[in-house]
């Protein structure tokens, strides 16, 4: 199965090594968003698309997220 | 011409330095056989000094051909023989061997460290007939004429044999690792593609790659997390303080506007004032990766630049060696000499009166050793031409750290005040210098920052004018440039002062990285994946490190070059099978890399015409002349096209004109100076310069 975002082999959630990564820390930077400005899941994905200090990876990962109307795993 | 003293030397300056200074006269004659310079100096005997041209011998296979591995298998030949466009230096060879026959006495002057040591042995071993082992060496650290009189009168009675076999190892065992590596990636991309690019890794390049890709994959997948600043203004004798909120991160908007609020309309309380002095060391002195990190942060120059430039000003007798990794300065050098020599310069003769008038001249010396020479330092030496401007920066630089090492501590105070804001506390912080010391000396490359408070006093009540957040994000870690990659591959232990700063350079020639602030390829991330995946012991910076460390012994004769060379041997046999095994694999990975790399090369932007195309470097079918087109060109859908240079190397700047928002590109033309251009037909720069 190829990554949902580039062409690479995916390995976790659909996306590549790369890509899972900053899928991984999208998650996990999450909580950190919620407790600081009380923001949905939704809002922060479009917060970090935009945010100039994203990586390139992460904002791939949060605008394919959005695209694909992404649920959180677990929320 | 009777019987003479025959002297070697790495480079023709440094041939025309020492013949000039042996000479009783001063004035060397200078011949030329076939091309080949050398000089013949008239002292207690002729003297006859003919120069090299670096390495003149190199580590090769023993059998012949390019498209094979594994090797293991070498000999040290001529370069001639083993590199293409090396022609050269037969001729000189011959020459080199024809005076050697004339002579009864041979001196290797070359650099008194592991290149230096490998050039004069193997020329003395293979070109003068195996007069390495009578022959004698000079040491010195800098080519005045002083320490070169001395130089030559006193020698050392025989080469450093332990350098040298650690030299010679320390060129096999990248040899092995590179041409084996190298080999196994660049033909599995060939042989898979049918098309030929240079795939190299080595020994060092490979860890260091690995060290830039972590970074890039930190970067590239990081994501920011929001918190908030507080500074609240505070008027004090009609002027504005910004104050700092106790608490320099704030993690929720929720406790911000607490805090605003809690402060809003009220005024603040002087709660306590601390009051510190503290001294601030002057600098060490340079050693060679300290100059190169100086000169990067200073000027913007890469550690390789500044490298060639140190070499010059030493060729020029105005610094001393600068491979150097010493952090010492012995009196031996004659700090008092070098500060009077100093003195003739205007800008430095305060200066240098000011620390001659000093009881003691003390050095602030720092850990670094080097067992062969001091850290850099100015020879007294004021320049014979007029410097070009990089050369004057740098011989500057090292003048005013020379002086500066010598310096008084500089006195520096620190102010903080603390005001209390019903019950929320913010700090005001002053910093004054009490007594300069030694940062005048270094000044402009030293500047301390002078914060100065108004006389405040504990309990005093004071205005504020405002309290405001500040939105700020956490923000990726910094992009490694040459200068912090150099000192990170210093700080772990690999490569050498000589080696480090053509590693990086190599880095950026194969197109592993791109840009001032190092961007990893995608041909980067390939190369290193592929090395990961299939061999990771060859990108493991212990190993790596290991090794140095061992090579490091063979120079205290603590270790033996047979063991380095049959373990490495050992480390690469399964190394290489495996990549011969998996080579087509390897070799489609690489290849489409490759590929994207050389298409991402033509990409320019997107076409500002259509808006949908992209804009690339194409190639007239008609005409083979290159311009820029639209790719919306094939659909029929954009005629979008615009010349370019057809000589030198065009690369996509990566930034829009900043007068008519249109990509731009950078030029390089051989001989000319690079320039970056807008080409859009239109763009208001164009109007301008008309």
């Amino acid at each position: 199965m190829k990554c949902s975002i580039c062409q690479r082999e995916a390995l976790h959630n659909g996306f590549c090594e790369l890509h899972a990564k900053a899928y991984e820390n999208i998650v996990k930077k999450y909580e950190f968003w919620k407790k600081a400005l009380n923001i949905s899941w939704k809002e922060y994905l479009r917060e970090v698309a935009k945010n100039p200090f994203t990586g390139e990876w992460a904002k791939e990962v949060a605008e394919h997220l959005i695209k694909t109307s992404g649920e959180q795993s677990g929320t | 011409m009777e019987r003479y003293t025959l002297i070697i030397t790495e480079k023709p300056d440094a041939a025309y330095r020492i013949a000039s200074a042996l000479d009783l006269n001063g004035k060397a004659k200078k011949v030329e056989d076939n091309g080949v310079p050398y000089y013949v100096a008239e002292r207690d005997k002729p003297i006859v000094v003919v120069p090299a041209i670096g390495h003149l011998y190199t580590v090769a296979e023993e059998n012949i051909g390019r498209n094979y591995y594994p090797v293991f298998n070498f000999r040290w030949v001529p370069r001639y023989i083993a590199e293409r466009g090396a022609k050269q230096i037969r001729v000189w060879l011959e020459t080199i061997s024809k005076l050697a026959q004339g002579a009864d006495t041979y001196i290797d002057a070359c650099d008194y460290d592991i290149e230096g040591s490998i050039i004069g042995y193997c020329i003395l071993k293979y070109a003068c007939g195996g007069k390495e082992n009578v022959a004698r060496r000079m040491k010195y650290s800098t080519l005045t004429k002083e320490e070169l009189e001395q130089a030559y009168e006193k020698p050392l009675p025989k080469l450093d044999f332990a350098l040298i076999e650690a030299g010679r190892t320390r060129h096999e065992v990248d040899w092995l690792y590179g041409v084996n590596l190298t080999r196994a990636l660049t033909l599995a991309a060939k042989d898979w593609s049918g098309k030929y690019a240079t795939l190299s890794t080595g020994r060092v390049q490979g860890p260091t790659l690995r060290f830039l890709v972590a970074r890039e994959k930190a970067i590239r997948s990081f994501v920011p997390t929001p918190y908030w600043e507080i500074k609240a203004e505070i008027e004090i004798d009609g002027k504005i303080f910004e104050a700092e909120y106790e608490r320099d991160v704030i993690e929720t908007k929720g406790e911000v506007e607490a805090v605003l609020s809690a402060c809003k309309g009220n005024d603040g309380i002087v709660e306590s004032i601390e009051e510190k002095r503290f001294q601030q060391m002057p600098p060490t002195p340079f050693d060679i990766g300290a100059l190169q990190s100086e000169a990067y942060s200073l000027f913007g120059y890469t550690p390789r630049r500044t490298l060639d430039i140190a070499q010059r000003l030493y060729l020029d007798a105005l610094i001393s060696y600068p491979r150097t990794s010493s952090q010492k300065l012995p009196p031996a050098i004659n700090y008092e000499g070098i500060l009077k020599s100093l003195s003739a310069v205007p800008e430095y003769n305060r200066f240098a009166a000011e620390l001659l008038a000093k009881k003691e001249l003390k050095p602030n010396e720092g850990k670094k050793e080097d067992p062969a020479h001091p850290a850099i330092y100015p020879t007294g030496n004021l320049p014979e031409r007029i410097l070009e401007e990089p050369e004057r920066r740098i011989w500057d630089l090292v003048v005013r750290r020379f002086m500066a090492v010598f310096g008084e501590p500089a006195i520096r105070q620190s102010v903080k005040v603390c005001v209390n804001v019903n019950g929320h506390r913010f700090i005001l912080r002053g910093r004054q210098t009490i007594k300069e010391g030694w940062l005048r000396f270094y000044e402009p490359y030293v500047r301390a920052e002078e914060v100065l408070l108004p006389r405040i006093e504990k309990g005093q009540q004071l205005r504020i004018v405002r309290v405001i957040s500040e939105d700020k994000f956490t923000k990726p870690p910094p992009r490694y440039n040459p200068g912090s990659l150099l000192r990170k591959m210093e700080e772990v232990g690999i490569g050498t002062k000589a080696t480090r700063a053509d590693i990086i350079q190599t880095l950026y020639d194969r197109k592993y990285v791109r840009d001032e602030r190092m961007v990893v390829t995608d041909l980067g991330f390939e190369v290193l994946e592929v090395l990961k995946r299939h061999c990771p012991t060859i990108v493991s910076i212990k190993l790596t490190r290991n090794l140095e460390e061992r090579m490091d012994k063979i120079q205290a004769n603590l270790e033996k070059r047979e063991n380095v060379l049959s373990d490495v041997i050992e480390i690469l046999k399964p190394v290489v099978e495996e990549l011969k095994s998996k080579e087509n694999i390897i070799g489609e990975q690489l290849s489409k890399a490759v590929r994207k790399a050389r298409l991402e090369e033509r990409i320019i932007g997107q076409c500002p015409i259509c808006g949908t195309g992209t804009l690339m470097v194409l190639y007239s079918r008609k005409t083979g002349k290159r311009f820029i087109g639209c790719t919306n060109y094939f659909k029929k859908k954009c005629n979008a096209a615009f010349p370019l240079p057809q000589r030198g190397f065009v690369r996509p700047l990566g930034k829009k004109c900043p007068k008519c928002g249109w990509p731009t590109v950078h030029i390089r033309i051989k001989g000319k100076r690079p320039w970056n251009l807008c080409f859009n037909p239109g763009c208001p720069s164009k109007e301008d310069r008309t």
